[in-house]
């Protein structure tokens, strides 16, 4: 069985009994390698659908786990148990428990750096007082703003107030936290995440091939989140000098915020700021600030050092670009789709642009380039429905489940492309509330434009560099 | 993907039930298994499936049984009408299976330890009712109508699956409006299969709990008899574990007596 990754945490959902007899059927060596290699900052083993399970059940996941930490650094875990799972694991590993323990999926996303909804008021409790404080301190460097129960009557009477909190914590343990640099997209920005002593380790934790396809695909605003830096020596400082100095072709901005140089040489931010690294205090100081986000390349692609143009070996390759795309959304719409017109050009959108959204995913390897599609509210609306199982109108929620859509095309090509002997990987998907935002993305690339049209409903294909 | 049309196609390729086995069936109910056997022995392939059937060690017979009214006067009459249901069923599986992982002997063993542990559970609930007992064979045409539908589709399911946790029988429900449990109701309709059936079947999906209490109570039995069953490891192998959803909160009224019937540890 395979996870599925959804806002940063891969899940595996086994389902019945769990034993020492199948639990090795559930997860091959395959499954195993292809989780070590997902785009995740946490991977969790969820026990909601799981009715029975002894020690010989898990230890095929904990094995996992060790796997998973050893080549990625992720935080990995059980998630979504009632307090007699909680008990029986405990009891299974209570002298080995190095991965954590979520009683469900919404607690274990409050520790991550890619979840969107900071600000929570959290009451947590734990009868063993360190970890009472370690989740504290996690939650708290997330954002967030806990309240520790002394006692569990102190716990009982606080959890009355149920308006009080937003989530209620209790029955969790943290194992090793993860170290990987997480990553999270935010409109055009990057945010990568890092936390405590930044050393040469950064270099391993750090996904350059990621950064540099970013790059390529037209972001060109990286910032660091570094509340969580504690301090970072002399190899960490190379790093991002180098990090700086390679973006600068492409004319990118990387700009480091809640950076404290409490513990780090203020010589450090000099040396820095000389290889082009801003800093700042806080992430709304950015985002919240459109003409800075603007000037530093938040909103727009136009300025790239070398322009890409598009190549024969991508063109060659389109008709698997539009197979992957139009058996996707037939899929998801379950409708049938007919290819209206091609043309070789600067992107053209038609029509009302107002009621138009749209998505991209980046791929790099054997070639490298964007599939970017532009939906009519509507259609979008509709393939979303699959996904989430009823008609919509919230917007935010048809622009998730767009990026997952998108995700399967960018999947799908990468399927098709490995059978025609070209390897490639696909970025994470992107997605633009309205298509003035695309249009400052993609400026005046040129690329292959195609315009479909399902059931009478038309959207545009659109493969550019 | 899937379309209404598919499956209307695919029902109207189901051929009824001849009139061997109607009239095997009528004969049983009416319990002449000497006359049930005389006509079932005029269907070769029926008598061929109940001999290799109950010649299995999971049934438990010491000696060989090879004669047709033998083996119903073994069975008794409700064991000899689930036998012959669950030979209807077993006309529907494919030559070849690709989907999932099972070929006509692995399927036939899933029908056969389905059927055997209903019978542990009917005794516990101290049901004797023959429909009842039958209804175990209806349910693995869900897996029938899911290779059917799906195994063309593998690839774009197994790429839905990476973006969300989502079941054949949800896809199917969200794109046409009826699940695989619905089409195994239209089967059961068009060979005559007693209506009790088909209810204690949809309650088995766990979905659609019944409103009547005791159809509501086999169904849990039976949602959580086909997860015990989906759960061991030939049937992970086969990726049968995961072709529907498991409703966890719809079994923990009977989880505890399940775990003494089935002696779990």
């Amino acid at each position: 069985m395979r996870a599925v990754v959804k806002n940063g945490i891969g899940i595996f959902t086994p389902q019945g009994f769990l034993d020492g007899n199948n639990s090795i059927n559930l997860l091959s060596i395959d499954d195993v390698e292809a989780t070590t290699k997902l785009n995740a900052e946490m991977i969790l083993v969820s026990l909601k659908k799981v009715v029975f399970f002894n020690r010989n059940g898990l230890d095929a996941f904990v094995k996992m786990f060790t796997r998973v930490r050893a080549k990625q650094h992720l935080t990995v875990g059980f998630c979504d148990y009632d307090y007699k799972k909680f008990t029986a694991i405990n009891k299974f590993y209570k002298d080995n428990l190095n991965f954590s323990l979520f009683q469900s999926q919404e607690i274990a996303m409050l520790f991550t750096a890619t979840y969107k909804n900071q600000n929570k008021n959290v009451l947590l409790y734990s009868n063993d007082k360190s970890q009472a404080a370690a989740m504290a301190i996690e939650l708290h460097d997330n954002g967030h703003n806990p309240v520790i129960a002394q006692t569990q009557e102190d716990f009982n009477i606080k959890e009355k107030s149920k308006e009080t909190y937003d989530v209620i914590i209790k029955n969790t343990y943290l194992g090793q936290m993860g170290q990987s640099v997480a990553t999270r997209v935010t409109g055009n920005a990057i945010i990568y995440t890092v936390s405590s002593f930044l050393d040469a380790e950064i270099g391993n934790t750090f996904n350059i091939v990621y950064h540099n396809n970013s790059l390529n695909v037209g972001f060109r605003l990286f910032i660091f989140d570094a509340y969580k830096v504690v301090s970072m020596n002399i190899h960490a400082l190379n790093f991002f000098s180098k990090l700086a100095s390679s973006g600068a072709e492409y004319n990118a901005s990387i700009c480091f915020v809640g950076l404290s140089f409490d513990k780090t040489p203020t010589s450090f931010k000099e040396t820095l700021e000389d290889s082009g690294i801003m800093f700042f205090e806080q992430m709304d100081d950015i985002l919240q600030n459109k003409e800075l986000l603007h000037d530093l390349g938040g909103s727009s692609a136009s300025t790239i050092a070398n322009k890409r143009v598009i190549t024969k070996a991508i063109v060659t390759e389109l008709p698997n670009f539009i197979e992957a795309t139009v058996n996707t959304i037939e899929m998801m719409t379950n409708s049938q789709a007919s290819k209206n017109a091609a043309k070789v050009d600067q992107i053209t959108i038609d029509g009302n642009i107002e009621d138009k959204i749209a998505s991209s995913i980046g791929f790099y390897g054997d070639i490298d380039g964007m599939v970017i599609l532009v939906f009519p509210v509507e259609i979008a609306k509709k393939a979303s429905e699959l996904l989430i199982g009823e008609k919509t109108e919230d917007i935010e929620l048809v622009l998730d489940t767009l990026a997952e859509l998108v995700n399967i095309v960018g999947g799908k090509i990468k399927s098709l492309l490995f059978e025609a002997d070209i390897s490639v990987n696909i970025t994470l998907p992107r997605t633009y509330e309205n298509v003035n935002s695309l249009l400052d993305v993609v400026g005046d690339k040129k690329g292959v434009q195609v315009d479909l049209s399902f059931d009478n409903d038309k959207f545009l294909f659109f493969l550019t560099r | 993907m899937i379309t209404k049309d598919k499956i209307d196609s695919f029902i109207e390729k189901i051929p009824p039930s001849s009139k061997v086995l109607k009239v095997t069936l009528a004969l049983l109910d009416a319990g002449e298994l000497i006359k049930a056997a005389q006509i079932a022995k005029e269907d070769l392939a029926l008598s061929s499936y109940l001999k290799s059937l109950v010649n299995k060690p999971i049934y438990g017979f010491k000696n060989k049984v090879d004669d047709v009214s033998q083996i119903f006067g073994i069975l008794g009459v409700a064991k000899s009408q689930q036998a012959v249901y669950s030979y209807m069923i077993s006309l529907l599986s494919p030559k070849k299976w690709s989907l999932f992982a099972l070929n006509q002997q692995s399927f036939q063993n899933l029908q056969d330890v389905l059927s055997v542990n209903w019978q542990k559970i009917l005794r516990h609930l101290e049901i004797t009712n023959t429909e009842i007992q039958s209804a175990i064979t209806l349910l693995p045409a869900s897996i029938i109508v899911a290779e059917a539908l799906f195994h063309e589709k593998q690839e774009d399911v197994a790429l839905l699956r990476t973006a969300s946790e989502i079941d054949l029988n949800t896809i199917l429900l969200r794109l046409c409006k009826v699940d695989l449990f619905d089409i195994c109701a239209m089967i059961a309709t068009k060979w005559e299969m007693h209506p009790s059936i088909v209810e204690i079947i949809q309650a088995a999906s766990g979905a659609k709990p019944s409103h009547d209490t005791t159809i509501n109570k086999l169904g849990q039995w039976m949602h959580l008899l086909l997860f015990y069953t989906l759960s061991q490891a030939q049937f992970i192998e086969a990726q049968l574990n995961d072709f529907i959803d498991f409703h966890i909160e719809y079994v923990s009224p009977i989880y505890d007596d399940f775990a003494q019937v089935m002696e779990i540890q």
